[in-house]
């Protein structure tokens, strides 16, 4: 029964994600422009640096760390926060909290539909392209299934750090203030503009225990074979920090909406 | 016919009076949502504080890019923070206008006897953008002490005309973005593109080549956000043609998407939604 309505949510947004195909077509063309401009400036980087590995990473790895991460990106970016602060305004938000399914659990399978299309229509060309580019430097194996558990896991990860911050929302009218400290803290620390590998020693420990890495780097890593995962005791430990970020993100936000939820003021609607 | 003889013969007076109306109307309502101003500022703070960590990051591992060293590097980080401040400050407003037309509150500004662009882009001032100018001061300076550019009279008008130069070409972009929304539905994603693609205003241009530098010096100018402005105090035995000519591409490239601009507005006229 709950698995027939998740699926209807799904399914409507696959439709109405489809209906913006130019946007879709435009973000693309876009991404490609701008992964140009990451390969530039990295290319120089390197060529100027004078040696082949600066911290264990190639010019190669660094490029489809970087271009797989914007991938990730466009695929697991919600816009959770600017919809709820607008629901919020409407007054739409009494809407949903009096549809009969949780509100978090309709949040996350009416965004599923778009991950479904973006992985599709985004990041499976990129990853392609990415593949035939470097001429096999992805290692193909088992480590492909690693990456979709770890990126299934990312997404959780993702949705409730981005549920946590739009619950600050009904407290406060700053959406655009919250959301961007968000994007800030989570783009640097989560290794999506510039790879955790190039952290000071110090900085990248203290990082090491985020949850961010779990957004993008540790999705990456396990992809790339790096950091050790490709022994079964490193895969182990990133992906069970994975895991464990998700429970407790999950729970966190669980409580702290439930909790906030019942303070909701909203002005007419 | 005697409305349009009017509406011409109104200058620059008469607009900065009325924009220092309708700014201190903004300032006020801005007041009223304290919390919401406070969290922006420090967002603002957060999000320079964050590209000068990403730039850190990357200079401890590679020491030069193609030639420039940490302080010129430094130099044009702080250059091109001062000129996207304008287009922070003041045309902030181009990100609503998207929600304005499609929601049809767009009209409100065709009915008013002055110049339409004017009254929409005069409408927001963005405060927290001065985090930023400061910011940008603070890096500029640092830098400029460390090349040891001397400071003369000079130098310091040709530092203002070139940052003004500069800041017209991200201005350009952003309007050019913000008026797809008059032929395109929901095209707030133009305009996300555009805005991501000044992070790379930062690195010096020469890292680039063959058609894309072309690209991103003559249809995507972010080329000129930066580097060749900056070339007038950091390179003076060597100053390219480009950076003479960049005050007059700038007020080219300006006019272009001014006039695009209210083409766009045209448009939507005719439409009569």
């Amino acid at each position: 029964m709950t698995l027939r309505r998740c699926i209807a949510l799904t399914r409507a947004g696959i439709t109405e994600s489809l209906q913006f195909r130019l946007g879709t077509a435009v973000t693309l063309f876009g991404n490609l422009i701008y992964l140009v401009l990451v390969y530039f400036l990295w290319k120089s980087i390197y060529a100027s640096s004078g040696v082949e590995v600066v911290n264990g990473m190639s010019f190669t790895d660094t490029m489809i760390y970087l271009i797989l991460a914007t991938a990730l990106f466009n695929f697991l970016e919600m816009f959770i926060v600017w919809d709820m602060s607008r629901s919020i305004q409407s007054g739409k938000i009494i809407l949903d909290l009096l549809k009969p399914m949780k509100y978090k659990r309709y949040m996350f399978w009416s965004y599923s539909g778009s991950h479904v299309v973006l992985f599709l229509l985004s990041f499976l060309p990129t990853f392609v392209v990415v593949m035939i580019v470097t001429h096999g430097a992805i290692p193909m194996g088992l480590n492909l299934l690693y990456f979709v558990i770890s990126t299934v896991l990312a997404l959780i990860v993702n949705f409730n750090i981005e549920m946590s911050v739009a619950t600050i929302c009904l407290y406060t009218e700053s959406t655009w203030g919250i959301n961007i400290v968000k994007e800030t803290i989570v783009l640097l620390l989560s290794g999506a503009s510039i790879p955790l590998a190039f952290f000071p020693e110090t900085f990248r420990k203290i990082v090491q225990f985020l949850p961010f890495r779990a957004v993008y780097d540790i999705p990456l890593t396990v992809l790339l074979r790096k950091n050790g995962s490709d022994t079964p005791r490193g895969l182990l430990t990133l992906l069970g920090l994975q895991l464990g970020w998700a429970v407790v993100l999950t729970i966190l936000s669980t409580l702290f909406w439930n909790h906030s939820v019942k303070k909701i003021t909203v002005n007419g609607g | 016919m005697g409305r349009t003889e009017k509406r011409r013969r109104r200058g620059l007076k008469f607009y900065l009076s009325i924009y220092r109306k309708i700014l201190v109307q903004d300032l006020k309502s801005k007041m009223s949502y304290r919390a919401d101003f406070v969290i922006s500022t420090f967002g603002m703070i957060m999000v320079n504080l964050s590209g000068f960590i990403t730039f850190m990051i990357l200079f401890k591992n590679f020491p030069t890019i193609n030639g420039w060293d940490y302080y010129h590097m430094l130099f044009l980080y702080g250059f091109s923070l001062v000129a996207l401040t304008p287009v922070q400050c003041f045309f902030d407003n181009n990100w609503s206008l998207r929600y304005a037309v499609e929601s049809g509150d767009f009209i409100k500004y065709c009915f008013r006897p002055i110049n339409v662009f004017f009254y929409f882009i005069s409408e927001v001032f963005d405060v927290k953008g001065l985090g930023q100018l400061a910011f940008g001061i603070g890096t500029l300076v640092f830098a400029w002490s460390h090349i040891g550019i001397p400071v003369t009279f000079m130098a310091i008008v040709k530092l203002i005309v070139f940052l003004f130069t500069a800041s017209l070409f991200m201005i350009a972009i952003m309007n050019a973005a913000a008026a797809t929304c008059f032929w395109i539905r929901g095209s707030g994603y133009v305009m996300v593109i555009m805005f991501r693609f000044k992070d790379f205003a930062k690195y010096p241009t020469n890292i680039f080549s063959g058609i894309f530098r072309i690209l991103f010096t003559f249809i995507i100018p972010i080329a000129f956000v930066a580097y060749y402005p900056s070339l007038i105090l950091l390179e003076p035995d060597n100053i390219p043609v480009l950076t003479y000519l960049s005050p007059l591409i700038g007020l080219l490239f300006f006019f272009l998407s001014y006039k695009f601009w209210l083409l766009g507005v045209k448009r939507y006229d005719f439409t009569g939604s």
